[in-house]
């Protein structure tokens, strides 16, 4: 019996060493693996109150537009989400006339073409991910309708990815074809620097800096991933406060019902 | 009160002024926006804030000339590269959006 406890105690040991070891072979790996940490920006819809800038939202859907959509799509948003949002129906109706959509089958039974409506999707750039990959060297350029909830920070992460195409450090060369970004784990993405000033002229005026596209895009893409972000705040808002003002009714009505108890009185006494 | 000759001419004329007034505004605005060149804040801040993240940028220049002779090829400042700009970036971290609308 003796012997067996030992021998479970040395395996469980060896586990815990092969454990060990295993972690000290990921701590040396290469920083650049995990990519430099993104620092943390002020987002205007941080706050535990606080709403979207939806003028930059606005100008964010046109840099996408402009900028992305001919490499990312972003199937799981409609024309109908822009309306009240960033764009009103008649404008939003007017993009979505703007794309032709396979429809049908008709009363024939062919598929047929026509202009879209506010309920269907923002278009995609490729039949499917085979096609996308084809055009782009292998790598795919992923939907980015959740993309600021699909990577951790986020928002502050593909701002600061798209922000921050540098020259790589000495001594690190990317092969052909990929560009340095020292906040992509590896370092090495496929897609080039996109953002560039001017890129696109905002009908409100605003100048068009690589950081002013770059806010707007990462609020647009915000608003994609999280449109309840308002509706919940003022939600949670709302209940923490009822919440509370039960729990203090809650916390008198107990303490009302336990008096009785609370404040008996036991007497020791002898009997004569 | 009866508007006469004279103070309808008054008004008339002020009423151009205004008008010839926001016009010139207007006129003076487009040129001045086309002029204006595009600085990108965020390089602007970078710039900035070089000098106060001098020891990293300091290591990392050491680390370049070390990496410089190196045959090998596994020798790389990424190291030292991600502290320099890790500086930089908690630096213009909290200063940026504040240039930007």
């Amino acid at each position: 019996m003796w012997t067996l406890v030992l021998l479970v105690a040395f395996a469980l040991l060896g586990a815990g060493v092969t454990g060990l070891l295993s972690f000290s072979t990921v701590a040396s790996a290469d920083e650049a693996e995990h990519g430099l940490a993104c620092p943390d920006y002020p987002w205007p819809h941080d706050g535990i109150l606080s709403s979207y800038d939806h003028a930059s939202i606005r100008r964010g859907h046109q840099v996408y537009q402009q900028v992305c959509a001919s490499c990312h799509s972003m199937s799981l948003i409609s024309y109908r989400d822009l309306v009240g949002v960033a764009y009103t129906e008649e404008e939003a109706k007017a993009m979505a006339a703007e794309i032709e959509v396979v429809d049908g089958p008709n009363d024939e039974g062919e598929m047929f073409t026509r202009p879209g409506k506010l309920s269907d999707r923002l278009p995609q750039p490729y039949a499917n991910e085979s096609a996308a990959r084809f055009a782009n060297g292998g790598a795919y350029p992923p939907d980015l309708s959740l993309i600021t909830k699909a990577r951790h920070n986020g928002q502050n992460y593909v701002f600061a990815l798209l922000t921050g195409y540098r020259d790589p450090p000495a001594g690190i060369s990317i092969r052909e074809g990929l560009h340095y970004n020292p906040y992509f784990p590896g370092g090495a993405i496929a897609m080039p620097k996109m953002l560039n000033d001017e890129a696109v002229e905002y009908e409100d005026g605003v100048p068009a800096t690589e950081a002013q596209m770059g806010k707007d895009v990462v609020s647009f893409l915000s608003w994609a991933a999280e449109p309840e972000m308002e509706e919940r705040k003022l939600m949670g808002f709302k209940w923490i406060f009822l919440l509370s003002l039960a729990l203090l009714q809650a916390a008198y009505y107990r303490r009302l019902k336990w008096s009785v108890l609370k404040s008996r009185k036991l007497v020791l006494d002898v009997v004569n | 009160m009866r508007f006469g000759e004279i103070e309808l001419q008054h008004l008339g004329f002020i009423h151009h002024l205004a008008i010839s007034q926001r016009r010139l505004r207007s006129f003076l605005s487009n040129f001045t926006m086309a002029d204006v060149e595009v600085v990108d804040p965020k390089k602007c801040l970078e710039e900035s804030c070089k000098p106060k993240c001098v020891k990293p940028l300091l290591e990392y220049q050491a680390c370049v000339k070390r990496v410089q002779g190196d045959e090998s090829g596994h020798k790389h400042c990424t190291g030292q590269y991600f502290d320099y700009w890790q500086c930089v970036d908690k630096c213009v971290g909290p200063k940026l959006f504040a240039e930007l609308k």
